[in-house]
């Protein structure tokens, strides 16, 4: 029944009845996702997007990471896919469990020795936040935040810890 | 010919109101044309391929990063989803645009749309599940899971049928409630006061462009576009009640708002613009073009003759 001839399918009791309810249902989510929900409910979350308002005599934080390294040097860890396989904002929103569970960290250095083997090793790494305090939209001062801290064990040879 | 007494639009009767659920009923369910179904699926077709290709992609590197940074969503704790693997990002991207295109030649609807529509939005849960959850593409979803549900359709059918109406109409509805749920989110997180913040500011700040650089410098520009948006999110299902030539005006009101977004900030919710189609006649728009061109191409060979 292809090319416009006959009657379509059209939509019987049943097509009614289970379209009702799937409505109904996404309907109820998407509601409960935008009043009560959260990110974690995608793709019931809700459209949080620029939703935040900004305060110009707030503060403006960034998150990086910084290793030591095997060869003394200090650098910062690369993220995405050349680095560490995670986007910067992804690991700012993980930063909770990050500051709970420092040893989260060994899997940075473990990603940048498989990834990167002539480099130097990672001996420590160092979760931080540059925090930018605004007067009036204005970068007024800046300060930077240690939020947590990890000494990789074997550095050379860095493994996936047990967990 | 005795003139039947005729009643104010305005005066609704407790009559009307009790047939309101009828009303929605028949509107949610008008027959539309299949062929505007078939052109809408290979618009959405066409855009997952471009997207896992070209526009969204950090759901391929979440393939690449330690299960440690997996952070499953609520969904992917009931369905169980495990952490990703590049054979995992793998087969679903490639997956996603294999399905898609077989699925724009019209066949089998229903099982290559819904293969595409569960590639597609399980790669998104990758994406997604790894600490940040990006906003403009849960409709798209919907259109993915909805469209399949018509069947056949023939880029030149000439049927209308109420599933196809359904499905049309659920994916206005999706699109117009991401623009409504948005001014509601702007009222919970950020509060009456969204609109007196400086949120557009720290926009430009951070990612503007030479479009809208200098809009920081006129501080009243920014204030005004941010009580302009969250009046349009908010009155958008104003939409459903309009005349068909006002709806297709709003249309092409918000693709110039999404235009002068990316001209400004250099985002575009992409999915969302593909859902935005379903407001429009697109299969009189193609046969329109196709006689132009047939007419342009006539004139030029009787030139040439």
């Amino acid at each position: 029944m292809a090319r416009g001839t006959g009657e379509p399918d059209d939509v019987t009791a049943t097509a009614w009845r289970w379209r009702a309810a799937a409505s109904l249902l996404v309907g109820l989510g998407v509601v409960l996702g935008t009043v009560v929900g959260h990110d974690r409910w995608w793709p019931l979350a809700p459209m949080a997007q620029y939703a935040f308002g900004v305060d110009p005599d707030g503060e403006i934080r960034s998150t990086y990471v910084e290793g030591d390294t095997t060869a003394g040097t200090t650098e910062r860890v690369v993220f995405g896919m050349d680095g560490i396989g995670l986007g910067r904002a992804e690991l700012e929103g993980q930063l909770d469990r990050v500051i709970a569970d420092p040893s989260l960290l060994q899997a940075i250095a473990v990603a940048h020795s498989r990834r990167m083997p002539d480099q130097p090793g990672y001996t420590e790494l160092r979760m931080k936040q540059r925090v930018s305090t605004l007067v009036d939209g204005d970068e007024a001062s800046r300060d930077d935040v240690l939020l947590a801290a990890w000494v990789v064990p074997d550095p050379e040879d860095p493994q996936v810890l047990d967990r | 010919m005795t003139p039947t007494p005729r009643r104010s639009r305005n005066s609704a009767t407790i009559k009307d109101f009790a047939k309101a659920p009828q009303r929605l009923n028949a509107w949610l369910f008008t027959e539309m044309p299949l062929a505007r179904v078939a052109l809408l699926r290979v618009a959405v077709f066409a855009f997952v391929v471009i997207d896992v290709l070209k526009l969204h992609t950090s759901g391929y590197f979440h393939g690449a990063a330690d299960p440690v940074w997996y952070k499953p969503l609520v969904i992917g704790e009931i369905l169980s989803l495990p952490a990703a693997t590049l054979l995992m990002v793998g087969l679903l991207k490639w997956g996603s645009v294999v399905f898609a295109l077989a699925a724009m030649t019209g066949k089998a609807p229903r099982a290559l749309g819904w293969a595409t529509a569960i590639c597609w939005t399980w790669y998104q849960y990758v994406a997604f599940a790894y600490g940040k959850v990006d906003h403009d593409r849960a409709d798209f979803v919907i259109a993915l899971f909805l469209l399949p549900t018509v069947g056949l359709a023939h880029l030149s059918d000439e049927r209308k049928s109420q599933a196809a109406g359904f499905a049309l109409r659920a994916v206005q509805l999706a699109a117009i409630a991401t623009y409504f749920l948005s001014s509601i989110a702007k009222i919970r997180f950020g509060g009456w006061e969204w609109v007196n913040s400086a949120t557009m500011a720290r926009a430009v700040v951070r990612r503007g462009t030479w479009v809208s650089d200098w809009m920081l410098d006129v501080p009243f520009l920014l204030h005004a576009a941010q009580w302009g948006l969250f009046s349009a999110e908010l009155l958008s299902p104003v939409i459903f009640f309009l005349s068909e030539r006002w709806r297709r005006r709003m249309v092409l009101a918000w693709y110039l708002f999404h235009v002068a977004t990316y001209a400004a900030i250099t985002i575009a919710f992409y999915p969302h613009l593909v859902m935005m189609l379903a407001f429009l006649p697109l299969e009189e728009y193609r046969d329109t073009a196709v006689s132009r061109w047939r007419r342009w191409r006539a004139a030029r060979e009787n030139q040439t003759t």
